[in-house]
């Protein structure tokens, strides 16, 4: 690693420095110590989680796990979660891809007016919508329904359509050119060309909103409210109401919806920084 | 069938257009209308012009819990562009200059904002329960009891341990935006500042920070956004009621507990919540608005 230690570093700017490193580790430790509790206390006895609150437990039992997992229905939660993530994610990839190639690679009237429609979704907040939204989808008949939650999640594609389309303009014409002329159809010169081309971004818009989808605590509240179609992070919730009651419990359970996003963001830690951010400053 | 062979990009955006109007344009569109509505979300709907509003800004019943509300979302919004920022500014200078254990720690103090505000909520119970938190537990293990607290429970500091909790959550983002922008500084400034002499804090102060006008404007917009929307850690924290005396209420749970929430006050207005909404979309707006312009008189926005 490259450091740029210069000829001005005089020994207070090391004394800051080093004070600023202490403050950083002592942050970083926060998060490091309570995903550390959590965990550990998930695998600790009732009595043990009472006498030995922030120690090593005693002995490690499973019993929380088999109590959450199974009994409280977390394996549901989770293929809930599960699909819901997948299916949001998937529906949203195809459709804004779609759309981003439409308008980055045609030339017709009034696409300057369409791309600035999609836009316009950045700026309405989530609560402006959402009650509408809970009257039409209960006339549809697609409250408690993953499916109905999907679509609003894939509806949501204004930043998606916004990168992809300013990627795809990237892609070289000719190579659109070749295929029409050899005869393909547009819709496997998408397939084909276009969709294996985006591949990077769509990967990062993807990760990006597989953390968001997954950790989504507001419209699965408002839209999902009976048990066949909850979610972890309701289940979570619901928990946390009954704190008292569930101690020993709610440690499992957040192990539990907390494992799968951690694992992904030091699996993919660059990408996923670099979407959430980079997009927003080199508009 | 001729109609969409002469105009291929249809196939392409008609999906997408039909999905995005339906489920992102109308509803906000019917808010608005319904937002002059008197509706229980059954039977027929009444026009009663502005009376919603006029209920929302002048009726005590109600003004008086929104404007308490609002008033908490403006000093977080204030708390988020100075103090939250200022974090963000200096943890990305870190980053930037290369302190040691910088790969570490960026990945470090971004992690919490993958993690899941349901789950920042229980952290904060954890740490912060009067009984079984591990703060109040450390006190007594040292000896000083003397200094427990009942943390979110006391409405006095309950505002200030929840800007605590969502810096801790949210500062990587901001980082991350600051310390992007910084890569743009250009080298030779910075080396000709190193042969010149200048320190560390006057090469912060006077050569980075002008540097940083398009990260700045992105910062505090998307930081005046999310202060005003603010939703899910207060209620995950203080329940649908906003605390103890309200004390971390904030706009979107009052619309919560007016809208979804009828268990609560036994009696729902669609478009009594849906006025909420749209004002505080009138609200957002306009800051946005003044504060672009503002941005852009003081040279921050290129």
């Amino acid at each position: 690693m490259k450091r740029t230690y210069s000829i001005t570093d005089t020994r207070a700017s090391r004394i800051v420095k080093n004070f600023f490193f202490v403050v950083l580790l002592l942050y970083t430790l926060i998060a490091v110590a309570l995903i550390l509790i959590t965990v550990l206390s998930s695998f600790k006895t009732k009595s043990d989680l009472v006498q030995n609150t922030l120690g090593f437990p005693q002995s490690f039992t499973l019993d929380n796990y088999e109590q959450v997992l199974l009994k409280d229905k977390f394996w549901l939660y989770f293929i809930n979660s599960t699909i819901l993530t997948v299916g949001g994610v998937a529906l949203l990839l195809f459709i804004s891809s779609m759309v981003g190639y439409g308008l980055s690679k045609f030339h017709f009237k009034g696409r300057n007016g369409i791309r600035t429609y999609f836009l316009m979704g950045l700026m309405f907040p989530i609560q402006l919508g959402i009650l509408p939204l809970f009257i039409m989808l209960r006339s549809l008949d697609l409250i408690n329904n993953l499916f109905g939650l999907i679509l609003l999640y894939a509806a949501n594609m204004s930043f998606a359509v916004f990168v992809l389309s300013n990627f795809l303009r990237t892609v070289p014409n000719a190579l659109i050119e070749c295929a029409r002329i050899d005869g393909a159809s547009e819709f496997r010169i998408y397939r084909k060309i276009i969709l294996p081309m985006a591949r990077p971004v769509l990967s990062t818009v993807g990760l990006i909103s597989f953390v968001t989808m997954w950790n989504d605590f507001y419209m699965p509240l408002v839209f999902l409210t009976k048990e066949s179609v909850r979610t972890l992070t309701l289940g979570v919730y619901r928990y946390m109401n009954n704190f008292l009651e569930n101690w020993h419990l709610v440690f499992a359970a957040v192990t539990v919806a907390l494992v799968p996003v951690i694992v992904v963001f030091f699996l993919f830690s660059n990408q996923i920084i670099a979407g959430l951010t980079g997009g927003a400053v080199k508009e | 069938m001729k109609f969409f062979k002469k105009r291929p990009y249809l196939q392409f955006i008609s999906p997408g257009i039909a999905l995005y109007s339906i489920f992102v344009i109308v509803p906000v569109l019917f808010a608005i209308f319904l937002s002059f509505h008197e509706w229980s979300g059954i039977g027929s709907m009444k026009f009663v012009g502005l009376d919603n509003y006029a209920k929302l800004l002048t009726d005590p019943r109600t003004s008086e819990i929104f404007l308490n509300a609002l008033g908490n979302n403006l000093k977080y919004t204030l708390c988020v562009v100075t103090i939250i920022l200022g974090v963000q500014l200096v943890f990305a200078y870190l980053l930037n200059i290369n302190i040691r254990g910088a790969k570490y720690f960026r990945l470090m103090i971004f992690l919490p904002y993958v993690i899941s505000t349901a789950i920042i909520g229980f952290f904060t119970l954890i740490v912060f329960d009067p009984n079984l938190g591990i703060l109040n537990n450390i006190l007594g293990l040292v000896g000083r009891a003397d200094l427990k607290s009942a943390w979110f429970g006391d409405p006095k500091i309950a505002f200030v341990l929840l800007v605590m909790v969502i810096l801790w959550q949210s500062v990587g983002a901001g980082m991350m935006i600051f310390y992007a922008n910084m890569k743009d500084v250009p080298k030779s400034m910075i080396e000709a500042s190193v042969i010149d002499g200048a320190g560390e804090w006057k090469r912060f102060t006077n050569i980075v920070i002008p540097m940083l006008g398009p990260s700045f404007t992105t910062n505090i917009m998307l930081g005046v956004i999310w202060g005003l929307t603010i939703f899910d850690i207060p209620f995950l924290i203080g329940g649908p009621q906003g605390g103890i005396n309200n004390s971390i209420d904030f706009v979107n749970q009052f619309f919560y507990r007016s809208t979804f929430g009828s268990a609560y006050f036994g009696e729902t207005s669609l478009g009594f919540g849906a006025c909420i909404s749209v004002t505080m979309f009138v609200i957002i707006f306009s800051i946005s608005l003044m504060l672009s312009k503002l941005l852009k008189r003081f040279k921050f926005n290129d």
